[in-house]
């Protein structure tokens, strides 16, 4: 069984976010999104129990490479990336089409995705790089029980249902779906002698074009400096008057 | 301009998040028509607004593919320009599927949209809601995926005038479907909102909030955190990730407000909201701040209520 997950190098969260140009500013060293981590946790489940091989894909400036090191350091087997400036401030569906090729050239069984990224959070791609792919998409997983058969449960606007995981398919996790793994020491010492391979966007069949053009960013004034009062007690009290006034009670 | 809304059924009509791009789509005169996806055997979802197409899924199979491609081939047929679909979890897999089709990026968490001169031009909401983000569309169809609450919604009567397609299943069978219990206030009409965050410490503590909600006949959400936490199911957050809320009084207790939680709360009329910690960026929204132990503050709440 072949394996790709997909995993983006975003700027750390703990940072504001900033933009130019309507595209996220990229510093040297990014970090592997917290939703990727769920899809490689399933991916190396799934490589526990079949012998799979799990390699990651990702898009986007590569810099250090730190969090294409910290996908490899949860356990997957190794990295193919695409960096291009042809695809800076790439749209949803042009980052599907990488992906999908990569996932293509790899001979992928398998392509496992999060949900959304935490920086762009279109919330499209998975879906998308299934279509490319002309398979079926598992979209919102959230348990994966993993016997001779590999049992997906999705979430639905009404609840859930149940799934046998076919041959070949995409899958989309959402956070909270699996416990995703801490690397130890001896498997971060082991992830540095993983291959990384970049992969040129020449070698790869894009049609997608840009068809959404950035015109402006205009920040929202959310504050609105309400009374603030410490409670000694009795701050209650301003709860229950306050509910009394709106009449909600 | 030749508009196309994907609707959805909710309680066997179209869910608030339909009514809502309908609303819209009304108020800038848009030539539109609706194709609803679901499975509902027979559902009361005609409108006298416009034409309505049900394209009848087999609820033992994920065929979410195959309607996507009975849609693109009406969006053909029709020479639709414009797609709107809710930011729900079928809709946003059939936008995304309809995108290959058409070659034409979708924009996500679009909370406004215009069409001016033949242009589809929207605004869609980053960071969490704290800047909005305006983009012109250059293909020939445009894919918006539009957030919840975004829009009012328009007033219709539902009736049984529409036709009616019978998709294929596919191989992938499913099973054990499972309907969440719904009782009591439901998050996205509820007049009150109580959240829960990590400042409640522990699962048992949540039992506050329930009476609490109780009091004040309130739906409850919670924090990302906390559902990852397995503390409430998924379809209890509220943020991003989650549900869009705009009661007239939303209480987070004990939630520190990251970005992710505001976007789906922020528009909500009056906030109040009870923290330990001073700091905590959910009181740059609240119109009544309690600086204090949400513990020990719902308690007090409870028994003179």
């Amino acid at each position: 069984m072949k394996i790709a997950v997909c995993a983006k190098q975003i700027p750390d969260p703990a940072n504001e976010v900033t933009y130019s140009n309507g595209t996220i500013e990229r510093p040297e060293e990014q970090v592997l999104d917290d939703t990727d981590r769920y899809g490689i946790e399933v991916a190396l489940q799934l490589k526990e129990k079949f012998d799979a091989e799990v390699t990651i894909i990702s898009m986007g400036p590569s810099g250090t490479q730190k969090g294409l090191q910290q996908a490899l350091q949860m356990g997957a087997d190794k990295a193919v990336f695409v960096d291009d400036e042809s695809l800076k401030g790439a749209n949803s569906l042009m980052t599907a089409n990488v992906l999908s090729e990569l996932a293509k050239s790899l001979s992928a069984d398998i392509v496992i995705f999060g949900t959304e990224s935490t920086d762009g959070y279109s919330g499209t791609v998975p879906q998308q790089v299934s279509r490319y792919l002309d398979l079926e998409c598992i979209s919102y997983v959230k348990a994966v029980e993993i016997n001779d058969n590999v049992t997906l449960t999705r979430q639905t606007v009404e609840g859930s249902e149940k799934l046998n995981m076919p041959e070949k398919c995409v899958i989309s996790v959402t956070a909270g779906g699996v416990e995703p793994r801490y690397p130890n020491f001896k498997d971060i010492m082991a992830a540095k002698s993983k291959p990384i391979e970049q992969v040129s966007i020449s070698d790869l069949t894009i049609n997608t074009t840009q068809n959404l053009e950035f015109i402006d960013i205009e920040t929202v004034e959310n504050s609105k400096s309400g009374e603030k009062i410490t409670d000694e007690g009795e701050a209650y009290q301003e709860i229950v008057n306050k509910l009394k006034e709106l009449k909600v009670i | 301009m030749k508009t196309l809304i994907i609707g959805e059924i909710i309680n066997n009509n179209l869910s608030s998040g339909t009514l809502e791009i309908l609303g819209k789509a009304k108020s800038l005169d848009l030539d539109v028509q609706v194709v609803t996806v679901g499975s509902d055997e027979n559902p009361s979802i005609g409108v006298d607004l416009c034409k309505q197409t049900y394209l009848k899924r087999q609820n033992n199979s994920l065929n979410l593919s195959k309607a996507a491609t009975k849609i693109s081939e009406i969006i053909k047929n029709e020479e639709i320009n414009l797609i709107l679909g809710s930011s729900t979890y079928m809709c946003r897999d059939l936008i995304s599927f309809l995108s290959v089709d058409l070659n034409s990026s979708p924009v996500s968490n679009v909370v406004d949209f215009d069409v001016a001169s033949g242009n589809v031009s929207t605004v869609n909401s980053i960071n969490g809601g704290e800047s909005l983000y305006k983009t012109k569309i250059n293909s020939d169809q445009a894919l918006l995926l539009i957030r919840p609450k975004a829009f009012d919604p328009v007033e219709v009567n539902f009736n049984d005038d529409f036709e009616t397609i019978d998709l294929d299943g596919s191989d992938l069978e499913v099973f054990d479907i499972f309907i969440e219990e719904k009782s009591g206030p439901q998050l996205e009409d509820s007049k009150v909102v109580i959240s829960a965050g990590r400042g409640m410490v522990d699962k048992e503590n949540l039992e506050l909030i329930e009476t609490l909600a109780s009091k004040l006949n309130a739906a409850i959400g919670g924090t990302r955190a906390i559902v990852d936490a397995g503390w409430m199911p998924y379809s209890q957050q509220v943020g991003q990730t989650g549900k869009t809320v705009k009661p007239d009084v939303y209480i987070a207790c004990g939630i520190s407000g990251a970005t992710q939680h505001q976007v789906g709360m922020k528009d909500s009329k009056f906030v109040i909201a009870i923290n330990k910690d001073e700091e905590a960026p959910i009181f740059q929204l609240a119109d009544l701040g309690i600086v204090g132990d949400t513990l020990s503050v719902i308690p007090k709440l409870n028994d003179n209520i």
